[in-house]
C-alpha cells in the first residue's frame, strides 16, 4: 500500500530531498549533488538512496519538486532560439523597452543586457487591433506564413507572438498559432494573449519572449525527469512542479499554455510556502517574515495571517516578468559578502561576494578578502572546528588578518570591533530591507516572528530582530531541508488574468460576470486536459483596479463580497474595499474619485493534501552545554556562550549568551535572549522585556 | 570624529532606505501619468544645513535642494521653523526648481526642538497653468508664460493645512484634481520621513545623528577628493550649440566649458556661453552643478557616493545672465534639453583628460509632448503627456543604448496600449530610426520613429532639440541622426516643424517624430567588419549607410 510522498528541491549546488510517510508523519531526509547539465539526474540519484533506504518505489503515491531549471537557463543565456511575430511597425518595443535605466545610472557607457530576439529574428505581421478589441486591420495570413519559413530557416524552434491588444481580442494571435501548427508542427508557440493577457506592451512582450526562450527547455527536463522516474518505478501519475506562486503545476502542464514563466520566480518560493503552511496554518504562526540567508544573498519574504504576500510584476536578471509570484525580495547579504575599507576609512560591506570560490578567508581556498562569515567566525559565532558538521576546520587566524590588514589597523580598531562592526553592517542591511519592505506593506514588526532558514540565516537572526525591535525569532527543526518540505504542503494553482479598462460604474455585473466565468471555463478546460477534471476546485476572484487617471492597479480581492455571481451589489461593496486598501496602502483614499476596472482575474486552486509535521514529545530536564566559546557582539565586552547541540536539546530554557550548533545551521543567541524547543521542535527565541 | 564611522555607515544605509520607502509610496498613489508612467519626482532626506546625504534616484534634483533648503532658511530664519512646516515653491529662480512645473515640498524635522533635517520632494505637475496646457511651453519668452510662481511659502504650518494657498493653486491650474492628488502625495511623503527621522533621533539620540550626518557628507566628499586627485592636472576646452532658443529659430545657442585642474581642484569656467536666452533654455546654478557633478562620477567612478561634500571641489564662472546663469523674468521650461547638451560638452572637453572614459553626444533629452484633446469621443482625462528618450553615444569599447533615456533624464515610456486605450489617437508606427545612430569604431545608439494619427482635433505642445544640431561624434566618429518633426508625411500636405512647436491639428492628421541618435565613437572605417554585417541584418545600419561611411 502506498504510503510515501516525496519532494525534491533542486538547488544550485545542492539538491534536498523530503520524503514523509503519510501514515506516520515520519520525516526522511537525503541531500545529493546538483547535475546542472541534466538535473533530473540528480533528482534521480537522490530517489535511489531512499531505496537503498528500504523505501519501495511503488509506496510512493506524490513526488513535488521545485527546480532552478529556467531560471538557470535564463541567467546562462541558454534557452531555445526564439522567433518573436509583432504588429507591422513597432520594432521598437523590444528595444525601448521602459525606456529608462534601472541600473547605475552614472553608467555613460551603460549597456542593456542581450536581446532574446534579435531585430533579425523579428517580423511584422500585418494586422490591427484597437483598444476596443475591434479589428482595424485584417490579420495579413501570408505575412505569418512567410515570417515562419524565414525564421524556421534561421533556426528558430520557438515563436513568441505579441501584437498590439490582442489582450482585447486575441483572434489574430490564435490564427497565427494555427498557422505556425500548419507550417511547423513540432515548434512551440507563446501567444501574449494565453501568457499575460493584460495591458502594456512591453511586460506582456517580455514575458511572453521569456516563456518561449525557456519553454522548449523545460519541456524536455519535465520528459527527462519523467522517463526516469518510470524507469526508477516511481509509477505514480501525481507529479508536480512548483511555480513562483506557491502552488504546484501537473509536470505534464509545463508544455504550452504560458506555464514556463511561472516557474521562474519557484526557488526560493517553496520555503516561504512551507512557512506559510506548516508554521502559519498548522503550528498558529501566522504573522512571520523570512530570511533565507544564504553564501551570496538573504531572500525576505512576509506572511500574512498564514498567507505569503505576492506581487504581479517582477524583474529576473533585468528582464521584466508580470506574473503573480511570491513578494521575495533578495538583497546582497550573505556569508559570503565582502566588507572592505572606503577611501574616507569607513567601512562598507557588501553588495560583492566572494560566493563558493574563493568563499571566506577562513575556508583557506585562497580567498584573501575577510567575510561575513570571517566576522562570524572572529566573534565567535561559528565552531572553529568544522563548519556545518564537515570536517574541515577554519583558519580563524588567517581571518584575523585579513580583517586587520584590509579594516581593522586603518580604522584603529582590534580584529574583533572590525569583525563586530562586519556584522552589525550586514545586519542593519538586512534589517533595513525587512523594515522598507514592511513598509511598503504597512506591516507593524512588533507582531511578526522572525524566520531564519540557510545556513547563514540562524546565526544573525535574533540580532537582526534587535534592529527592528522583533521580540521573537523561529528556527525550524531542519533549516536545510524546509524548502523540500513546502513541496508537500502546496496545492495546485493556476493563474488566470483579463485587461479591459472601464469605469466601474459603467460597468454592468454582467459583463464583469462573462470576463470571470470566461476565465473559469478557461481553468476548467485546462484542468480537464491536465488529467485534473474531476477534482475539487475553487475559483478565487480579484479585480485590479486604480483611480481613474493612475498607472498602477491595486489587486483586490474579491472574497466575501457578493462576486460570484457579481452583483451590482458587489460591485459597490468592492469599490468600498478598494478605497480601503488605498487607503491602507498609501495613506489616503480619493471616495470622490472614479474607480477604474484594469483587469480581472481568477485563481483556481486544487487541494492537495499537505503533510502535516508531528508533535513531540520534548524530553523534560535540563540541557547540558557540549562546550563553551568566547564571543563577542560587539568587539570590546566578551562572554562565555554555551555551546548546545540541537539534536540533545531537552525542555529546559536557554539563557543568553548562548550557541546552538546543529548539522546544516548556527543559532546565535545573544545575552537578553531566551530560547526553548516548542512541540514541534522549532527553537523558538524571545527577547527578554 | 565623536561617532563611530560603523554608527555612520549604518545610518547612511538607514536614511537611504527611507528615501526608498518615499518614493515608493509617492508613485505608487501618484495620480498624473508623469508621475506614475515616468516617474518624474525625487524624494530626500537633508541635514539641517540643506546638504544631501543620499543622492536620490532623479540625480539631477540633488544640487536643488540646498539651494532651496538655504533660500527658505534666508525668507524665514531657523527661528521661523516649526516641526510640521511643509513649505511649497516651484520657482525656478527662487527655490531653483528646475522649471515651474517642478514643485518641491521642503518639511523641516524637529527632534526635542532642535532642528535635525529636512525632509522633501520634487514633482512635476500635470500643469500649473501658464500659456499652454501643461505648462511647459518650449517658446516661452517669459517665466510668466510658464505658470504660476510660488516662491517658498507655507503650505503646512505645524502640521496644519493652509488652505488659502491650497486655493491658490487649485485656482491656477488646468488640471486641479492632479495636481492637489500628486500634492497630498507628496506633503505625505514628507510626513514618512519625518516620522523615521524622528524615531533614529530617540534610537540613536538627536547628537549621534546629527554628528553622523556630519560625518557622511565628510566622508563621501574625501572620497570624491581622493577620486579627484587621479585627473591628471591640465586645461581642456569644448563648445556645442543647442538648435535655437525656442523662440529665435535662427540662432543657434553657445555652450562653452573650460576646465581647469590642478591638485585635485576643478574650475569650471563658463564665461564662453552666450547669454541668456529669450526662450526657455536658461539655467541656473543647481542644474549646472547636477551637469557637472553628474558628468565626473561617470568618468571617474559610477560608484562614486555623492553628497554636497563635492562642493568644496569644485568652482564656477559664469558671465553675467548668461544661459547657465539666466536671471528672472527669463524663462526655464525646456530646462533638460540645455542640461543634456551642457553634459556632451562636458564629456567633450574631459576627453583628452581622461582617454577612453567620455561618450560621444548622446541623442540629448528625446523631448516631451503635451497633446489636449479638442473632441468629445471619449471620456476626458486631461492632457496626454509623454517625455522621450533618445540614445546614448557611443565610446571606446561600446555601442551607444539606442531608444533610452539618457544622462541625467531616466524617465519610462508610456505604453502604446495605454495611450490609445485612454486617448483619442492611434499610433501608427514605434519602429528604429534606421541610421540615426552616429557611424563610428563604435556606433551611437539609434532612436526610435513614433507617427500618430489623431482621432479628434487636437492642439500639439511639443518641444525637443538637435533638427539642426545633430549630436557630435567622439575621436573621428560621426555625429548622430538630426531629430524631425513632420505632419502628415508623404502627403501633399506635408509639413516639415521646428524642434519646438504649438499646433492645432484637425482630427485624421498624422504627426511623426524621429529622435535624434547618439554620436559615433572613432573611426567608422575600423568598425569591426562582423559588427558592420550584423548592424545591417539589424537592420540599424543601411546599405546606403555602410557604403558612404564605413567603407
Amino acid at each position: 500500500m502506498a504510503k510515501y510522498r516525496l519532494g525534491v528541491d533542486v538547488g544550485g549546488t545542492h539538491t534536498d530531498l523530503v520524503l514523509t510517510d503519510t501514515r506516520t508523519n515520519k520525516i526522511l531526509i537525503e541531500k545529493v549533488h546538483s547535475t546542472p547539465a541534466n538535473p533530473s539526474l540528480g533528482v534521480l540519484e537522490g530517489v535511489q538512496r531512499f531505496f537503498a533506504r528500504g523505501v519501495s518505489a511503488t509506496d510512493i503515491d506524490f513526488f513535488s519538486h521545485g527546480t532552478t531549471v529556467t531560471t538557470n537557463a535564463l541567467l546562462e543565456m541558454k534557452g531555445a532560439s526564439i522567433g518573436l511575430l509583432i504588429t507591422k511597425g513597432f520594432r521598437a518595443i523590444q528595444v525601448v523597452q521602459s525606456q529608462a535605466r534601472e541600473s547605475n545610472q552614472f553608467e555613460l557607457k551603460f549597456q542593456r543586457p542581450s536581446e532574446l530576439a534579435s531585430q533579425q529574428m523579428t517580423r511584422e505581421i500585418t494586422g490591427r487591433i484597437d483598444y476596443a478589441g475591434e479589428q482595424v486591420e485584417p490579420l495579413n495570413e501570408d505575412d505569418v506564413r512567410q515570417a515562419i519559413t524565414d525564421l524556421k530557416a534561421k533556426g528558430a524552434t520557438s515563436f513568441a507572438v505579441c501584437y498590439v491588444f490582442s489582450f482585447m481580442n486575441p483572434a489574430h494571435e490564435q490564427r497565427t498559432a494555427e498557422i505556425v501548427r500548419e507550417e511547423m508542427p513540432e515548434a512551440f508557440i507563446s501567444l501574449s494573449s494565453e501568457v499575460l493577457p493584460r495591458i502594456r506592451e512591453w511586460p506582456r512582450m517580455s514575458t511572453t519572449m521569456l516563456n518561449a526562450y525557456l519553454e522548449p527547455g523545460l519541456a524536455r527536463y519535465a520528459d527527462d525527469l519523467d522517463k526516469g522516474l518510470d524507469t526508477a518505478g516511481v509509477a505514480t501519475a501525481r507529479r508536480f512542479l512548483m511555480q513562483s506562486n506557491g502552488g504546484v503545476m501537473p509536470l505534464g502542464a509545463t508544455a504550452g499554455g504560458g506555464r514556463t514563466v511561472h516557474t521562474l520566480l519557484s526557488g526560493p518560493a517553496a520555503g516561504v510556502q512551507a512557512t506559510g503552511y506548516v508554521l502559519g496554518e498548522q503550528q498558529g504562526w501566522s504573522q512571520v517574515v523570512t530570511m533565507d540567508m544564504g553564501g551570496t544573498s538573504c531572500d525576505i519574504a512576509f506572511i500574512q495571517d498564514s498567507k505569503p504576500l505576492e506581487v504581479t510584476e517582477g524583474m529576473i536578471a533585468e528582464r521584466r516578468l508580470d506574473v503573480p509570484a511570491f513578494d521575495i525580495s533578495t538583497i546582497s547579504a550573505g556569508g559570503g559578502t565582502i566588507a572592505r575599507l572606503t577611501a574616507a576609512n569607513f567601512m562598507s560591506v557588501g553588495p560583492d561576494s566572494a560566493g563558493a570560490d574563493p568563499g571566506p578567508v577562513c575556508y583557506g581556498r585562497g580567498g584573501d578578502r575577510p567575510t561575513v562569515t570571517d566576522a562570524d567566525l572572529i566573534c565567535g559565532f561559528l565552531n572553529p572546528e568544522h563548519l556545518l558538521g564537515g570536517g574541515t576546520p577554519l583558519d580563524r587566524d588567517g581571518a584575523v588578518k585579513a580583517v586587520e590588514d584590509t579594516i581593522a589597523n586603518a580604522m584603529d580598531l582590534s580584529a574583533e570591533e572590525a569583525a563586530a562592526g562586519i556584522i552589525r553592517l550586514i545586519n542593519a542591511r538586512m534589517a533595513d530591507e525587512i523594515r522598507v519592505q514592511a513598509a511598503k506593506k504597512v506591516i507593524d514588526l512588533a507582531t511578526f516572528t522572525l524566520v531564519p532558514f540557510g545556513g547563514a540565516g540562524p546565526v544573525h537572526a535574533a540580532m537582526v530582530a534587535d534592529e527592528l525591535n522583533i521580540p521573537r525569532i523561529l528556527v525550524p527543526p531542519n533549516p536545510g531541508a524546509f524548502s523540500a518540505l513546502g513541496l508537500l504542503c502546496s496545492d495546485i494553482v493556476h493563474d488566470y488574468i483579463r485587461s479591459d479598462i472601464r469605469e466601474i460604474n459603467n460597468l454592468e455585473s454582467a459583463d464583469a460576470e462573462a470576463y470571470f466565468v470566461g476565465l473559469e471555463e478557461q481553468a476548467t478546460t485546462d484542468l480537464a486536459n491536465e488529467g485534473l477534471g474531476e477534482n475539487e476546485r475553487e475559483f478565487i476572484r480579484d479585480l485590479d483596479l486604480r483611480y481613474a487617471g493612475q498607472g498602477y492597479e491595486i489587486r483586490t480581492p474579491l472574497e466575501g463580497l457578493s462576486a460570484s455571481p457579481m452583483t451590482a451589489d458587489g460591485l459597490a461593496q468592492v469599490q468600498e474595499r478598494f478605497h480601503e486598501l488605498h487607503q491602507t496602502l498609501h495613506g489616503h483614499s480619493a471616495r470622490d474619485q472614479e474607480i477604474e476596472v484594469v483587469s480581472y482575474r481568477v485563481r483556481v486552486r486544487v487541494p492537495v493534501a499537505k503533510q502535516d509535521l508531528p508533535e513531540t514529545a520534548i524530553l523534560d530536564g535540563v540541557t547540558e552545554p557540549v562546550g563553551e566559546r568566547v564571543v563577542t557582539y560587539d568587539g570590546k565586552e566578551k562572554f562565555n556562550a554555551p555551546v548546545f547541540t540541537r539534536d540533545t536539546l531537552k525542555s529546559s530554557v536557554i539563557q543568553g549568551p548562548a550557541i546552538i550548533e546543529q548539522f546544516d545551521s548556527t543559532t546565535v543567541l545573544p545575552p537578553g535572549w531566551t530560547a526553548k524547543l516548542d512541540k514541534f521542535r522549532n527553537i523558538v527565541g524571545e527577547r527578554n522585556r | 570624529m565623536a561617532v563611530d564611522p560603523i554608527t555612520v555607515e549604518l545610518l547612511r544605509n538607514r536614511i537611504a532606505s527611507l528615501m526608498e520607502e518615499m518614493d515608493y509610496h509617492f508613485y505608487r498613489s501618484g495620480y498624473s501619468t508623469i508621475v506614475r508612467e515616468s516617474r518624474d519626482f525625487s524624494c530626500v532626506i537633508i541635514d539641517p544645513n540643506g546638504r544631501l546625504l543620499v543622492a536620490p534616484w532623479m540625480f539631477f534634483h540633488s544640487p536643488v535642494y540646498y539651494h532651496v533648503v538655504r533660500r527658505i532658511k534666508d525668507i524665514y530664519g531657523i527661528d521661523d521653523l516649526a516641526d510640521g512646516d511643509v513649505f511649497v515653491t516651484n520657482h525656478p529662480y527662487e527655490g531653483n526648481m528646475p522649471h515651474a512645473s517642478d514643485m518641491g515640498f521642503i518639511s523641516p524635522i524637529f527632534y526635542d526642538g532642535t532642528l535635525v533635517a529636512f525632509a522633501a520632494t520634487i514633482a512635476h505637475k500635470a500643469d500649473v497653468g501658464g500659456t499652454v496646457p501643461g505648462s511647459t511651453y518650449g517658446s516661452a519668452t517669459e517665466l510668466y508664460h510658464e505658470g504660476m510662481m510660488l516662491p517658498p511659502i507655507r503650505i503646512h504650518r505645524a502640521g496644519e493645512p493652509v488652505d488659502d494657498v491650497m486655493r491658490l493653486i487649485s485656482a491656477n491650474t488646468r488640471a486641479p484634481y492632479v495636481v492637489l492628488g500628486d500634492i497630498s502625495g507628496q506633503i505625505g511623503v514628507t510626513r514618512i520621513g519625518r516620522k523615521h527621522m524622528q524615531e533614529m533621533c530617540a534610537r540613536f539620540g538627536v547628537e549621534t545623528v546629527l554628528d553622523s550626518m556630519d560625518a557622511m557628507i565628510e566622508a563621501s566628499g574625501e572620497e570624491f577628493a581622493a577620486a579627484l586627485r587621479e585627473i591628471p592636472d591640465g586645461f581642456a576646452e569644448a563648445t556645442g550649440y543647442l538648435d535655437h532658443d525656442g523662440v529665435d529659430e535662427t540662432t543657434k545657442v553657445k555652450l562653452n566649458v573650460k576646465i581647469t585642474i590642478k591638485d585635485g581642484k576643478l574650475h569650471f569656467d563658463f564665461t564662453g556661453c552666450d547669454p541668456q536666452t529669450q526662450g526657455p533654455v536658461n539655467l541656473r546654478i543647481a542644474m549646472v552643478e547636477a551637469c557637472v557633478y553628474y558628468c565626473l562620477i561617470g568618468l571617474i567612478d559610477p560608484n562614486l557616493r555623492y553628497s554636497d561634500g563635492i562642493r568644496d571641489l569644485v568652482t564656477f564662472e559664469f558671465a553675467e545672465r548668461s544661459v547657465l546663469s539666466a536671471e528672472p523674468p527669463r524663462p526655464c521650461s525646456s530646462y533638460m534639453k540645455c542640461c543634456l547638451k551642457l553634459c556632451d560638452v562636458i564629456l567633450e572637453a574631459m576627453d583628452p583628460l581622461l582617454p577612453g572614459r567620455a561618450i560621444a553626444h548622446s541623442g540629448g533629452s528625446g523631448g516631451s509632448i503635451i497633446v489636449a484633446w479638442k473632441g468629445d469621443t471619449r471620456p476626458k482625462r486631461g492632457n496626454q503627456y509623454e517625455i522621450f528618450g533618445s540614445a546614448y553615444g557611443a565610446g571606446a569599447g561600446a555601442d551607444g543604448v539606442s531608444g533610452v533615456s539618457v544622462m541625467l533624464a531616466n524617465l519610462f515610456a508610456a505604453p502604446v496600449e495605454i495611450i490609445e486605450a485612454e486617448f483619442p489617437c492611434r499610433i501608427r508606427e514605434f519602429n528604429l530610426n534606421t541610421d540615426s545612430g552616429g557611424a563610428g569604431e563604435f556606433r551611437g545608439g539609434l532612436n526610435f520613429v513614433r507617427e500618430y494619427e489623431m482621432l479628434e482635433p487636437a492642439e500639439i505642445v511639443y518641444r525637443a532639440d538637435r533638427s539642426i544640431e545633430p549630436p557630435a561624434g567622439l575621436q573621428g566618429g560621426e555625429p548622430g541622426g538630426p531629430s524631425r518633426f513632420v505632419v502628415n508625411p508623404g502627403t501633399p500636405g506635408e509639413e516639415i516643424m521646428p524642434s519646438s512647436a504649438r499646433m492645432n491639428l484637425p482630427e485624421g492628421t498624422v504627426f511623426r517624430v524621429n529622435g535624434p541618435g547618439g554620436g559615433g565613437y572613432g573611426d567608422p572605417k575600423k568598425r569591426d567588419p562582423e559588427a558592420l554585417a550584423n548592424d545591417i541584418a539589424e537592420g540599424y545600419v543601411s546599405e546606403e549607410a555602410a557604403n558612404k561611411f564605413y567603407k
